[in-house]
């Protein structure tokens, strides 16, 4: 995807009017919107899966540390906060009150656009990275995503985030 | 500005490194000037999220990037030329940008060129659209020079009878085969049932150790990574370490070249910028080589044009820049299941770490529809790269529909519990034309103020012809193995870490910056290290032609120095 086609989506409709009333953010992320990407990772990674949950392997933790980490790329980082306001908007902030069949409901309507599609597969990603990476990164907590799939990263593993001396 | 220098090498690359660890030995005081910053052996790890998936060791592409243009097909036949910056569609043109370059990140699957590649307009004739060259010197020139990487670098290998595979001045090479999963069994007897002669793939990886650098210890995870032992011969281990070890060798990281600076007749110094701090210094040498990588080799010397050298230096022939090519065809995949295998166990299948090392060499020249000899390509055999989030992520999707849920549960475990998939890579020649090159874009500059590269992209019909055919012929070898959901994508798209042309060599100025021994026609002491100088490519990945042709010029460049 090309970062201009999905900025110029963001700059539309209710978003600009979310932008606005959003909660200060903490560490730029507000708790709103973590709440929201928390609340659709767990449905992509429910608990009672052989896969580990997205709470067992702390996808947003990772995702909030992930996304906010000055190396992360600033289009996106930007295009996953306004992507899940997007979604409240479509929902009018009932997304986090709704059941798991009117979330699935909620998603694969969302799905249905081109922005909503895009922002989706930002969060699978980013989710994916949680559950497989090493735990050094803050998910794949104690390693459930390798064990789970019976895969282990290579040796020697990483001491430090991102190659930092 | 005083000259301590007898060379400045400008990248430290495969074909940096080669160049200075020769003039090191042989005495000479050499400054190399590497962008990125040295990591060293022991601090490599297979740290999928820094070196796979972030720009950990390339710019950052908000702050250096470059210009793609592609061709776009409009309606009635119309088209046209649309420029995307990298920091747009964040496909990154930069490779390995550390202290021996992409070496370090390599498969280390190499091949020498044939024979043949040295002279394919002789051999195979002239392609409409195509600016086809015979290289200025044979393979017999370079051969001394393979030789001596096998030894230098350590190529692991074996030396086998096949009518494709170059002649050999050594009888063997000097480290055995990496060891193999019990997979070629399968793949060797599927390949005899075919008529398929299947070689052991030469590598650039230590099967046994060498001076102090450790056999391969395989960690399942190679290319794309730095190797923690020294096994694979990367320009770091191989030559730079060496070449720090003579006493000749300065070293500065974080030294980024602006632009060089001449008079009429010779290069007179180099403009850098640190990294880090910001500060812009000049520095002078007896002789500059040059050795970014084939793109940004040419856009340096473009972005060096003067007075006395107004289309960039070394350009007096217009050829700069042009006929860029890539080493490329096409790929393909296939799944071996549990529940099909036959010949080998499931638990012999998923061991990690050991390689396939097969590749085949009998579609290096093929039959054209009228019966008239075409030049093919190899095709390499692995195992798909074995990255646990990119494996994760081929899974996510269910035709046009995210998969979540059980879905996606189900499809994780069938890829990472079930099965092992086998890739293969199809390298034909990728033929020069005039709508392949790299030239300056005047309106974007990087964050040092220099016009950024625009690289015009496009394949030639042939290219894809050739691949297609020899596709099918894989894809036949992977189902006589048992494998599912076989396919094959061939295209145009070129791999960008697989990439020269651009200063092409040549014994008429008129028609190539550089002679045959890759010194400018117009500077006689400038010279380009890299990949730049190939006017064909052959059909094999570039590096091991790289490391000899360093080499090669190497010794002229020391003939010269001692003058």
């Amino acid at each position: 995807m090309k970062r201009r086609w999905f900025l110029g989506l963001c700059a539309v409709g209710s978003v600009s009017v979310l932008c606005a009333s959003a909660q200060k953010p903490k560490a730029g992320i507000s708790n709103e919107i973590y709440n929201v990407i928390a609340a659709v990772q767990q449905h992509m990674f429910p608990v009672g899966s052989s896969i580990p949950s997205a709470i067992a392997f702390r996808a947003t933790q990772f995702t909030a540390e992930t996304m906010m980490h000055p190396t992360y790329d600033k289009d996106i980082r930007k295009f996953v906060i306004e992507g899940a306001k997007e979604l409240q908007s479509r929902e009018k902030h009932q997304f986090l009150n709704y059941d798991t069949r009117q979330r699935e409901k909620a998603l694969r309507a969302y799905e249905e656009t081109g922005y909503g599609s895009g922002w989706l597969d930002r969060i699978m990603l980013l989710s994916l990275e949680g559950l497989l990476s090493d735990p050094l990164y803050g998910g794949n907590s104690r390693e459930l995503g390798w064990k789970a799939l019976q895969t282990k990263g290579g040796d020697p593993r990483p001491t430090s985030r991102y190659v930092q001396s | 500005m005083k000259q301590v220098y007898d060379a400045i090498v400008i990248g430290s690359g495969a074909s940096g490194g080669a160049v200075a660890h020769q003039l090191c030995q042989a005495g000479f005081k050499v400054a190399m000037l590497e962008k990125g910053r040295l990591i060293r052996r022991e601090e490599f790890s297979k740290d999928e999220l820094a070196y796979c998936r972030r720009d950990s060791v390339t710019p950052n592409l908000f702050d250096e990037y470059h210009t793609i243009e592609e061709w776009e097909e409009g309606e009635g036949g119309k088209g046209k030329w649309v420029e995307t910056p990298t920091y747009e569609s964040n496909w990154s043109f930069w490779n390995g940008n550390i202290v021996g370059g992409s070496s370090n990140l390599m498969s280390g699957m190499l091949h020498r060129m044939h024979p043949d590649d040295f002279r394919l307009l002789t051999k195979y004739g002239a392609i409409e659209g195509a600016n086809i060259v015979d290289w200025p010197i044979t393979y017999s020139d370079m051969e001394p020079y393979y030789a001596l990487v096998e030894e230098l670098v350590g190529i692991s290998g074996k030396a086998q009878a096949h009518s494709f595979e170059p002649p050999r001045s050594k009888p063997d090479f000097t480290q055995p085969p990496t060891s193999e999963n019990q997979v070629v069994t399968l793949f060797d007897k599927s390949c005899k049932a075919l008529k398929v002669t299947p070689l052991v793939t030469p590598r650039a990886v230590l099967s046994r150790d060498k001076g102090n650098r450790k056999a391969c210890y395989y960690s399942n995870f190679c290319g794309s990574y730095g190797c923690s032992s020294g096994a694979k011969g990367s320009s770091r281990e191989a030559f730079i370490g060496p070449a720090l070890g003579t006493g000749n060798l300065t070293l500065l990281t974080n030294t980024h070249v602006k632009r060089l600076e001449s008079d009429k007749d010779r290069v007179t110094s180099v403009v850098t910028v640190n990294t880090v701090t910001g500060e812009e210094q000049k520095m002078t040498a007896r002789i500059f080589v040059v050795a970014a990588q084939a793109h940004e080799s040419a856009r340096l010397l473009l972005n060096s044009a003067n007075d006395y050298h107004p289309d960039g230096l070394g350009n007096s022939s217009g050829e700069l820049g042009k006929n860029l090519i890539f080493s490329a065809g096409g790929s393909g995949q296939g799944v071996l299941r549990q529940k099909s295998l036959k010949g080998i166990s499931f638990d012999a299948l998923m061991q990690r770490g050991l390689f396939i090392n097969r590749s085949v060499l009998d579609w290096y020249a093929i039959d054209g529809k009228r019966g008239e000899k075409m030049k093919g390509g190899l095709v390499e055999f692995m195992f798909e790269h074995q990255n646990n989030i990119s494996r994760a992520a081929k899974t996510r999707y269910s035709g046009e529909k995210l998969r979540w849920g059980k879905d996606l549960e189900e499809a994780l475990k069938e890829t990472f519990l079930e099965g092992k998939s086998i890739r293969f890579e199809i390298f034909n020649d990728w033929l020069p034309t005039d709508n392949c090159f790299v030239a300056l874009d005047k309106k974007r500059k990087d964050k040092y103020g220099m016009p950024v590269g625009k690289l015009r992209i496009n394949g030639h019909s042939h290219d894809l012809k050739v691949a297609s055919g020899i596709a099918g012929k894989c894809e036949a070898i992977l189902q006589k193995m048992g494998a599912e959901e076989v396919y094959s994508f061939v295209s145009a798209v070129p791999p960008q870490n697989l990439v020269a042309g651009g200063c092409r060599f040549g014994d008429d100025p008129k028609h190539s910056v550089l002679n045959r021994n890759c010194q400018s026609h117009d500077l006689p002491n400038l010279y380009i290290a890299d990949a730049s100088f190939m006017p064909t490519g052959g059909s094999t990945p570039y590096t091991w032609t790289i490391y000899a042709n360093a080499l090669r010029i190497a010794d002229y460049i020391i003939a010269e120095l001692q003058k």
